[in-house]
C-alpha cells in the first residue's frame, strides 16, 4: 500500500521550496538591499507599508533581511553538508568495504570527533582557524564565510561517515555484494555500482537532517558573535533583534520563525524519506 | 456434565489497510467442565485468535468482536474490561506458543510468577516466593530456588514453557488454554510438556484447551476435538468418534501431515497443497475447494452448512468421507 | 569473560580521550600565530621566550602533549592570561562546572520526567487521536533550537511578564527559591528539545514491546493495564532512552553554551566561550578536554545502567 503524503509534507516542501527560491533569486526581487537604512521607519512594526515584516532598531527592512539572509543560512548549511557528506561517505564506505586497520583508524577517528560536542567542535575550529597573523586587523568576512564552511563540514563529516560506513556493513554483507566479488570485479565497480546506490538513500535521508544541524549551529555562533560579521544570516539577525528586544520583539521573532520553519520542513523531510526508507528495507 | 465455558456465534474482524478481514467466522463452542478440548487447524486457521478473543485478551481499536461467551456461568461478553479482567488467572489462563517471547526477558522468574501471586491471591512477597518454589517444582523444574532468581535468557526452552505453565496455573485457574505449547520445542521435550499438561489437568481438575496443528497431540491428550478452517469450525466430534468416522477431507489432509520425527523443530508443515483463501475476500463456496481432491461443482457455488452426523458429530462438507455414493470421479 | 568487555570498553574511552585532548594540543600547534603572541600582545619577545618555553610550546608537537598531559592529571588546567597577571583556569572551572552539571541534571530530570509518562501514554493510544496529537505537537517543538525557545522565554517571562530573572546565577545555598528562579527558563529552554526526542524514542520501542507475546501473557494474568505497561513493558522499552539520554549529556553542554550565554549562568559552557573570544587557547584546550571526559565517564555510566536495565545486554556483551 503507498502511504500518501499529507499537509505537513506538502508544507515542509513548499517552505522549503520557497526558501531556496529566496536563497537562488533574492537578488532579484525589486526590494531595497538589506543593508539600506529606512532612517523614517526605526522600530516600524510588521505590516508597515513598504515593509511588511516591519523595520528593526538599525532601520534595517526585515523583509530583505529575511531573504538574504536565507541566501546565507541556506548556503552555508547545504556546501557544509555536502561536502561533508562528500568526505564523509568516501570514508565511511571504503573503510567498511575494506575493513582492517584502515577501518578501526577511521572508525576511531570518527568517534573521537563526535565525542566533542557538535558546538564546542565548531566553535573551537572557527577560533582557530580565524585568527589572524595581525592581530589588530579584523578578519575579512570571505575569509569567516571559508572558515565557517569547512568547521561545520569537519562537524558534519562524522556524522554523515559514520551513517555510511554503518549502511555499507549492512550491505557488503549481503548476497549479490559477495557474488559480484566472486565473479572477480573490481572493488571500486563494486562500490561505485552496488553499494553506493544502496546506501545514498540513507545519506540523504541523514542529509536532510544534518542540514537542520548546521542552520541552527551557525545560527548559535552568531549568536556568540563568531558567525558571519553584520548581522547578514538569520542567525545575525536573531543576534542583533535579541539586543533590543523590548521595543522591537518583531525583530526578533521574525527571523526565528524563518529558521524554525526551515529546520521543522528539513527535519520533517528528513523523516518523511526515512520512514519510505525503512518499509523499503523491510519489504527485502 | 457442566459448561465451563460455552462460545457462541463468535465473529472477530480486524480493519486492515486492505478492508475488513474476518478472522472468525460464527463459531460455537462447548467446553465441558473437567475436560480437554483439542482445537487443530494450520497456522491462520483462526484457532489462536478465536481463544484470545474468547478470553478477552484482543484489545486494540482495529478489533471488533460479536457473539457470546459464557464462562463459568457468566456471560463474559456482557461485562466490563475490569470484570473480565478479574476472572484472568484465577478463572482462565493461558500458556503461549513461544515460551522464547512470552516471559518478559528483563524480570527475574521468581517476580514473574510470584507476580500474579501476590496480585491476585493477596500473599505476601515471602509467601509468594516460597509458592513459586512449589510451582516451579510441581512442572518438575529441578532446583527451584536457584531458578526462581534466573531471567529468562538464561533458560533453555524447555525449562521457559515449563515456567510458563507454572505461572499459567499458579492461581489455580479452571480454565486454561495452552496455545500450541510444544511447537517451538524439540520434539523429545514435545511429548514431556505434554505429559505434564495432563497430569496437572488431572490432578488440578482443571478443564483445558489444546491449540495444535497436530492431529497426533489431538488423539493423546483430548476428549473432544474442533478443526477450524478460515475461521470456522469444519468438524466437531469426540476424539474417539472423530478418529473412527473422519466426515471432513480437511481432517483427513491433516492426519496425513503429522510431523515425523526426521522433522526439524518448528519448521511448519507445508504438506497440504495450496494457500488458505484470502480472509478479506471469499470465496462464496466451500474455503477447502481449491486444496480439496473430491471437489465438485457445488463445492464451488454453495458454502456448506454445518450438518450433524448423530451423536454430537458435527462437519461442514457436501461430500464427506464415507459418502461414496454421491462423488462422482 | 565479562573482564574482558569491560577491557574493551574501557581502551576504546581511553583512546577516545586521547585523540581528542591530542588533537586539541594540535590545533594549538596550528594557529598561524604563536599563542604567546596572542596572550603577550604589549610583552616583548624575552618574554614572550620565557612565555613559550613556560608552556612547552618549544618542544614540538609530542613533547609539548606530554608536558600539558603531565600537568593535567595533577589538576593544572594553565592559566588563563590577563593583561595585569593570570588566573588559573581549574579555579574557574571549580565554580562553574557545579552550575552546569547542577543546569544539566534539572534539564535531564526534567525532560526525561515529562517524556517517560508522554511517551508510555502515548504507545498506549498509538494511533489514536491523543497520540497524534502528541506526536506531532512533539515533532515540532524537537526542531526548534534551544537559543530560540530561550530568547523566546526572556521576552515574554523575563521581560514582559517580569515574572523571573533574565540574567545571572543564584546557587542553592542563596535559599531553594531564589536559586530555581535563575534556573526554569535556563532548564526549560534546554529540555523542550529533548522531552521531543525522549518520548519519540520511548513510544517508538514501548510500541514494539506492547506487540510482544509477554505483553499479552501478562495482561492473562489479570493485570491491571497500568501494571503491565509500567512494569512490564516500560523496562525493556526504556534501553535507547536511557542511552540517548547519556549521550545527550555531551551535546547539553554544546546547547548549554548558547544559553549559558544568554542567561549569562557562567558554566562550562560559557567559560568555553569567553576561552575562545578572549583567545585563550591553552584554557580551551583544558576545557575541552575535561568536557571529553565528562562525555566519555557518562557513557561508561550508561553502559553499566543498561545492563542493569536489561539483563540481555550482559549476555551480548559477553558474546560480543
Amino acid at each position: 500500500m503507498r502511504k500518501k503524503y499529507t499537509i505537513p509534507t506538502y508544507f515542509a516542501f513548499g517552505w522549503l521550496g520557497f526558501a531556496v527560491f529566496l536563497a537562488v533569486f533574492g537578488s532579484f526581487i525589486p526590494i531595497d538591499g538589506y543593508q539600506v537604512i529606512h532612517g523614517d521607519f526605526i522600530d516600524s512594526p510588521p505590516f508597515t507599508s513598504g515593509h511588511w515584516f516591519g523595520v528593526d532598531s538599525n532601520g534595517y527592512d526585515i523583509f530583505s533581511g529575511i531573504i538574504n539572509g536565507a541566501r546565507l543560512s541556506i548556503f552555508i548549511a547545504v556546501v557544509s553538508v555536502g561536502l561533508g557528506g562528500f568526505i564523509g561517505s568516501l570514508l565511511g564506505v571504503t573503510a567498511a568495504y575494506y575493513r582492517g586497520r584502515y577501518d578501526s583508524v577511521v572508525n576511531t577517528a570518527f568517534n573521537v570527533v563526535l565525542s566533542v560536542p557538535n558546538l564546542v567542535l565548531a566553535l573551537a575550529l572557527v577560533a582557530v582557524l580565524a585568527t589572524n597573523v595581525d592581530i589588530n586587523e579584523a578578519v575579512p568576512t570571505w575569509r569567516r564565510l571559508i572558515t565557517l564552511v569547512m568547521s561545520l563540514t569537519i562537524v558534519i563529516i562524522p556524522i554523515l561517515g559514520r551513517i555510511a560506513r554503518a549502511a555499507t556493513l549492512a550491505w557488503s554483507g549481503r548476497e549479490f555484494i559477495v557474488a559480484a566479488r566472486s565473479m572477480g570485479m573490481r572493488d571500486r565497480h563494486i562500490i561505485s555500482r552496488h553499494i553506493v546506490p544502496n546506501v545514498l538513500p540513507a545519506l540523504i535521508a541523514v542529509g536532510f537532517l544534518a542540514v537542520g544541524v548546521v542552520i541552527i549551529a551557525e545560527a548559535s555562533l552568531s549568536l556568540l558573535g563568531v558567525g558571519i560579521p553584520d548581522g547578514a544570516s538569520w542567525g545575525g539577525m536573531i543576534a542583533r533583534g535579541r539586543n533590543d528586544l523590548e521595543y522591537n520583539p518583531h525583530a526578533l521573532y521574525i527571523p526565528i520563525i524563518a529558521l524554525a520553519f526551515t529546520v521543522i520542513s528539513t527535519n520533517h523531510v528528513g523523516d518523511v524519506l526515512r520512514g519510505k526508507l525503512d518499509r523499503r528495507e523491510g519489504r527485502l | 456434565m457442566n459448561s465451563m465455558m460455552s462460545i457462541g456465534n463468535l465473529h472477530v474482524r480486524f480493519a486492515t489497510p486492505f478492508g475488513s478481514l474476518e478472522a472468525v467466522r460464527s463459531v460455537d463452542l462447548e467446553i465441558p467442565a473437567g475436560a480437554s478440548v483439542g482445537i487443530v487447524g494450520e497456522s491462520g486457521s483462526g484457532k489462536t485468535v478465536a481463544c484470545r478473543a474468547a478470553m478477552g485478551l484482543l484489545s486494540g481499536s482495529n478489533v471488533q468482536r460479536d457473539g457470546t461467551v459464557v464462562f463459568d456461568g457468566k456471560e463474559l461478553t456482557a461485562m466490563t474490561r475490569e470484570e473480565v479482567r478479574n476472572e484472568f488467572g484465577t478463572g482462565m489462563a493461558m500458556i503461549f506458543q513461544d515460551p522464547m517471547t512470552a516471559l518478559n526477558p528483563v524480570r527475574r522468574i521468581g517476580t514473574q510468577l510470584s507476580e500474579s501471586l501476590r496480585l491476585r491471591l493477596g500473599m505476601d512477597k515471602k509467601a509468594a516466593l516460597a509458592r513459586s518454589a512449589e510451582l516451579l517444582s510441581l512442572v518438575r523444574i529441578p532446583d527451584p530456588e536457584a531458578m526462581l532468581k534466573k531471567f529468562p535468557y538464561q533458560l533453555s526452552g524447555g525449562m521457559r514453557q515449563r515456567v510458563m505453565i507454572a505461572i499459567a496455573i499458579s492461581c489455580n485457574p479452571k480454565l486454561l488454554f495452552a496455545d500450541e505449547p510444544t511447537t517451538a520445542l524439540d520434539v523429545t521435550v514435545q511429548a514431556q510438556i505434554l505429559q505434564l499438561l495432563s497430569e496437572l489437568r488431572r490432578d488440578l481438575k482443571m478443564s483445558m484447551v489444546l491449540i495444535t496443528h497436530d492431529l497426533g497431540v489431538v488423539a493423546n491428550h483430548t476428549d473432544f476435538v474442533a478443526v477450524m478452517y478460515a475461521g470456522e469450525v469444519v468438524e466437531q466430534a469426540t476424539t474417539a468418534e472423530l478418529f473412527a468416522n473422519m466426515k471432513m477431507p480437511y481432517t483427513q489432509a491433516l492426519l496425513n501431515s503429522i510431523p515425523n520425527i526426521e522433522m526439524k523443530s518448528g519448521e511448519r508443515l507445508q504438506v497440504i497443497e495450496g494457500r488458505l483463501p484470502n480472509p478479506v475476500d471469499r470465496p462464496k463456496g466451500c474455503g477447502f475447494v481449491t486444496r480439496c481432491s473430491y471437489a465438485q461443482q457445488k463445492c464451488h457455488d454453495e458454502h456448506p452448512p454445518l450438518l450433524d452426523a448423530g451423536n454430537g458429530h458435527l462437519y461442514r462438507c457436501w461430500y464427506p468421507l464415507g459418502h461414496t455414493i454421491a462423488r462422482k470421479p | 569473560m565479562r573482564g574482558s568487555f569491560w577491557v574493551k570498553r574501557l581502551a576504546q574511552l581511553l583512546i577516545t580521550v586521547f585523540g581528542v585532548t591530542f588533537g586539541c594540543s594540535l590545533l594549538v600547534q596550528l594557529l598561524p600565530v604563536s599563542p604567546a603572541e596572542i596572550l603577550l600582545p604589549v610583552g616583548s619577545p624575552e618574554e614572550r621566550d620565557l612565555l613559550t618555553k613556560e608552556i612547552g610550546l618549544d618542544r614540538g608537537p609530542i613533547g609539548y602533549y606530554a608536558k600539558w598531559l603531565g600537568e593535567f592529571v595533577t589538576g593544572d588546567f594553565g592559566d588563563i592570561y590577563y593583561s595585569g597577571g593570570t588566573e588559573e583556569v581549574s579555579g574557574r572551572l571549580a565554580t562553574a562546572l557545579p552550575r552546569s552539571l547542577l543546569l544539566m541534571i534539572y534539564t535531564q530530570i526534567v525532560a526525561l520526567s515529562i517524556a517517560i509518562p508522554l511517551g508510555v501514554w502515548s504507545a498506549y493510544r498509538v494511533g489514536r487521536r491523543a497520540d497524534k496529537v502528541i506526536s506531532n505537537t512533539l515533532f515540532t517543538m524537537s526542531s526548534i533550537p534551544n537559543f530560540a525557545i530561550a530568547l523566546v522565554l526572556v521576552l515574554i517571562v523575563g521581560v514582559r511578564l517580569q515574572w523571573l530573572p533574565t540574567l545571572d546565577y543564584q546557587p542553592f545555598s542563596a535559599g531553594p527559591w531564589e536559586h530555581a528562579k535563575h534556573m526554569i527558563m535556563p532548564v526549560l529552554s534546554l529540555s523542550v528539545g529533548l522531552v521531543a526526542s525522549y518520548t519519540r524514542l520511548l513510544r517508538a520501542d514501548m510500541i514494539a514491546t506492547l506487540r510482544e507475546d509477554y505483553i499479552t501473557m501478562a495482561a492473562s494474568k489479570g493485570l491491571s493495564d497500568r501494571r503491565v505497561l509500567w512494569r512490564h513493558a516500560f523496562r525493556p522499552s526504556s534501553v535507547t532512552l536511557f542511552t540517548s539520554a547519556a549521550l545527550n549529556m555531551g551535546g547539553l553542554i554544546g546547547g548549554a553554551i548558547v544559553v549559558e550565554t544568554i542567561f549569562a549562568t557562567y558554566g562550562v559552557g560559557f567559560e568555553v566561550f569567553a576561552a575562545i573570544s578572549g583567545r585563550q587557547y591553552i584554557a580551551l584546550q583544558s576545557m575541552v578536554a575535561i568536557i571529553c571526559i565528562f562525555y566519555v565517564l557518562f557513557n561508561l555510566t550508561i553502559d553499566v545502567i543498561a545492563g542493569y536495565v536489561d539483563p540481555r545486554t550482559r549476555d551480548r556483551r559477553i558474546n560480543a
